[in-house]
């Protein structure tokens, strides 16, 4: 099984202190952030590597996984960083964030798509940034594919996928035929949550993401990183999203101290009115 | 347990806040131990002062009323240097946790002795700067008594212990005296360096209220890397490489600009460790196979491909089996999970018993020949978690409670197994308390680290300072 996964990186929220807005208010200053992937799409990762390999000898490669994102030179480290993971090959279409928008993402995927072949498009069911939860609906109506998306479980059949979706008051399950696009919640992760033709129902996987072992951190290198420009995957680059400000959220105020327990009430009824 | 006198209770009444006294039994049983869990809390009495007034008044009166003293602070001790099972007066620094203003130009800090670890690493980061006293209990630890007890933890090997970073210090005395030693000066060659007395004290000479930390910036990029290496031989080896910061590697041809990186920490811990940490806590190996041992490395603004080299070299040289480096910085928490859960999981699955000793790094390997000898022999099918801060020569020996032994029993042997582990460390040149302290726990055993000269002067400083004996009394020396 080929399979494409889409990721995006994200600032760090361990470091969100450190995002900055300019006076200006027309954007958001990246000078400074750490970024690392966004964790749904890691899921994506996750759940493509387990698609293509027995779970028993996850060595021996059993499909391919080809990870693409949409960034400038150094978002090749969150590639290499995939490579190192386990993914096979990597794309980056080189472009800057402010020039994209979820359309323009699924606009230039499809291109991609059509290109590669893959039998399944797997991606986060949304980036933790912009929270959009756009790109993976629109690339699977561009491609009149079938789509999954919150994917909590993923179980491999001959030509299809069985598609576990946790829903209010119990888990809804879909059949999608391949070519397909899925998008995955974080449960994909979870031990018994994935399993290829290859890896037997009993096994059972490390909770998580794996982590990258240092050989293989080093064969990264050495495995094929393509860039493709924009262009060559869409003529039409205008977006469809624009913003219009940036703003800080407010500054927490103050607290109080009171003296004692009626204080407390009275305050919370007559100030806060929450009593 | 004799109660607090009346007369010393009534004059606390009269002369302080209402709520400055505790006598509820919750907060005596909280405020009497620290994580030495071996001795049963028994405090007369718990004071909570918001002032360094507060506080001198307190000691001259129980200096008039001979009330015994414990002062306390975040009490994560592991020497019982915080107990109080004698009906004394614990004093809790717990409300005097102010910081003043970070001085940017001369990377000072001002801050009460009941502020937490973590809240001046807050305070300070805001300006770039940190206090870089770190350990696994810095969300509870106090500044106090990280200072009182001289604290190491896991950056020591990057910036030293707590000493070095303690410029003034105000020390309430045992009469009440309020004493204001070393001020914000990183150079102060005006006679005995009185401060020093103070770190490392542990509240038997005087409670410390405030002092002035010297701050240093915050860190670069840090990465984390696991590795599995087959030996404690292989750990050390592994070691003269990294504090070499990868020069060591044949034809490491250190680019311009990607110079030897710097370790800031160098951690091992053994399989039996991760064992225990997994039984509690929801962690995985990050490896794909278990190994005997395990070295956790953090090097700070490392050139990528500077490192990725170094680690290549060190899987042609066969210096290690295995390994991970963190993709980002919650892989990176991850990994440190692993490490700095294990105190913490060991007390949660388990009896532990706890040594902590220096070693001169040339003496570990034959040490640690020396302690699975000694086990083998004289107390089989203990199990012994073995981890702590190599780089250092700093290793933490706990030996678990085996199931066929009552509690009583296990600490009757532990107390003559320190016996014969401190013999050896004795005899490998070591210290018997590398970072913990002597507390309670370790008083018996001090002969073995400090002549009997030494031990003469310490117990003339302390009759000099507290000739009452009232300060933290029976901790490090005998009351």
């Amino acid at each position: 099984m080929k399979i494409l996964v889409a990721l995006k990186r994200v600032a760090d929220p361990d470091n969100a202190n450190k995002v900055k807005i300019p006076p200006s208010g027309d954007r958001i200053d990246t000078a400074g952030l750490e970024w690392k992937p966004n964790p749904f799409d890691e899921y994506a990762l996750e759940a493509a590597l387990r698609l293509t390999e027995d779970g028993k000898a996850p060595k021996a490669r059993a499909g391919e996984v080809v990870v693409v994102t949409f960034g400038p030179k150094e978002t090749e480290q969150t590639l290499r960083a995939a490579l190192a993971t386990g993914a096979d090959r990597a794309i980056r279409v080189d472009v800057t964030d402010d020039k994209l928008d979820g359309a323009l993402v699924a606009r230039a995927l499809k291109a991609l798509v059509e290109r590669e072949k893959p039998d399944v498009v797997l991606m986060g069911k949304q980036a933790v940034d912009g929270d959009s939860n756009q790109v993976g609906q629109s690339l699977a109506e561009l491609l009149d594919w079938p789509m999954a998306t919150f994917a909590a479980t993923i179980q491999e059949e001959q030509g299809a996928l069985l598609v576990g979706r946790e829903v209010d008051g119990g888990v809804a399950v879909l059949r999608v035929r391949l070519p397909a696009v899925v998008t995955v919640d974080l449960r994909i992760v979870a031990p018994t949550s994935v399993y290829s033709l290859k890896t037997a129902r009993t096994h059972k996987y490390n909770d998580g993401v794996r982590f990258a072992a240092l050989p293989a951190i080093m064969a990264s290198k050495k495995k094929p990183l393509a860039e493709v420009k924009l262009a060559d995957l869409t003529a039409d680059s205008g977006l469809k999203v624009q913003y219009h400000g940036f703003e800080p959220p407010p500054a927490r105020k103050a607290g109080i101290k009171v003296k004692d327990v009626a204080d407390l009430v009275a305050r919370l009824k007559n100030e806060a009115k929450v009593l | 347990m004799a109660g607090l006198p009346e007369a010393f209770l009534a004059a606390i009444q009269a002369d302080f806040p209402p709520d400055f006294l505790s006598l509820d039994a919750g907060d005596l049983a909280t405020f009497g131990r620290d994580w030495t869990k071996v001795h049963a809390p028994s405090p007369g009495a718990i004071a909570f002062p918001r002032t360094t007034d507060e506080v001198s008044r307190l000691l001259r009166l129980c200096s008039a009323h001979a009330v015994p003293v414990v002062p306390s602070g975040g009490r994560t001790g592991l020497a019982g240097g915080a107990v109080a099972a004698r009906g004394e007066l614990v004093v809790s620094l717990d409300r005097m946790r102010h910081m003043g203003p970070v001085d940017m130009l001369g990377g000072t800090v001002r801050v009460q002795a009941g502020a937490v670890t973590e809240a001046v690493h807050q305070h300070c980061a805001a300006q770039g700067l940190t206090w870089p006293v770190d350990f696994a209990s810095k969300g509870s630890s106090q500044v106090g008594g990280n200072i009182a007890t001289n604290a190491g933890g896991v950056k020591v090997i990057r910036y030293g212990l707590t000493r070095q970073w303690v410029l003034g210090l105000q020390v309430v005395l045992a009469n009440g005296d309020v004493l204001e030693v070393g001020g914000a000066l990183e150079k102060n060659n005006t006679g005995l360096d009185l401060r020093q007395l103070f770190i490392g004290s542990e509240g038997t000479l005087g409670i410390i209220t405030e002092a002035t930390l010297k701050l240093t910036r915050l860190p670069g990029h840090l990465d984390v890397l696991l590795f599995a290496v087959a030996d404690l031989a292989g750990v050390l080896a592994l070691f003269r490489e990294a504090r070499m910061g990868g020069a060591l590697a044949p034809g490491a041809g250190l680019e311009p600009g990607h110079g030897p990186f710097t370790v800031t920490a160098y951690e091992f811990f053994t399989e039996r460790c991760l064992d225990r940490v997994k039984r509690h806590r929801k962690v995985r190996n990050p490896l794909s196979a278990p190994s005997d041992y395990y070295v956790l490395m953090e090097v700070e603004n490392a050139h990528r491909d500077a490192l990725e080299a170094w680690v290549a070299s060190l899987f042609e040289r066969e210096l290690v089996t295995d390994g991970t480096l963190a993709q980002h910085s919650s892989q990176a928490a991850e990994l440190w999970t692993l490490r700095e859960g294990i105190s913490e999981s060991l007390s949660a699955t388990g009896l532990p018993h706890k040594n902590d000793v220096a070693l001169p790094i040339s003496e570990l390997s034959g040490f640690c020949a020396g302690l699975d000898d000694l086990f083998a022999r004289r107390y089989p099918g203990w199990e012994i978690c073995l981890f702590g801060h190599i780089g250092d020569g700093n290793l933490h020996i706990n030996v678990m409670k085996p199931d066929d032994l009552t509690r009583e029993q296990f600490l009757a042997r532990t107390h003559e197994a320190d016996h014969d582990i401190f013999a050896l460390v004795k005899a490998h040149h070591g210290s018997i308390s590398a970072e913990h302290g002597i507390g309670l726990l370790k008083k018996d055993f001090l002969g073995y680290t400090r002549a009997p000269a030494e031990l003469a002067l310490m117990r003339a400083v302390k009759r000099t300072l507290d000739p009452q004996g009232l300060l933290n009394p029976g901790k490090i020396l005998d009351a």
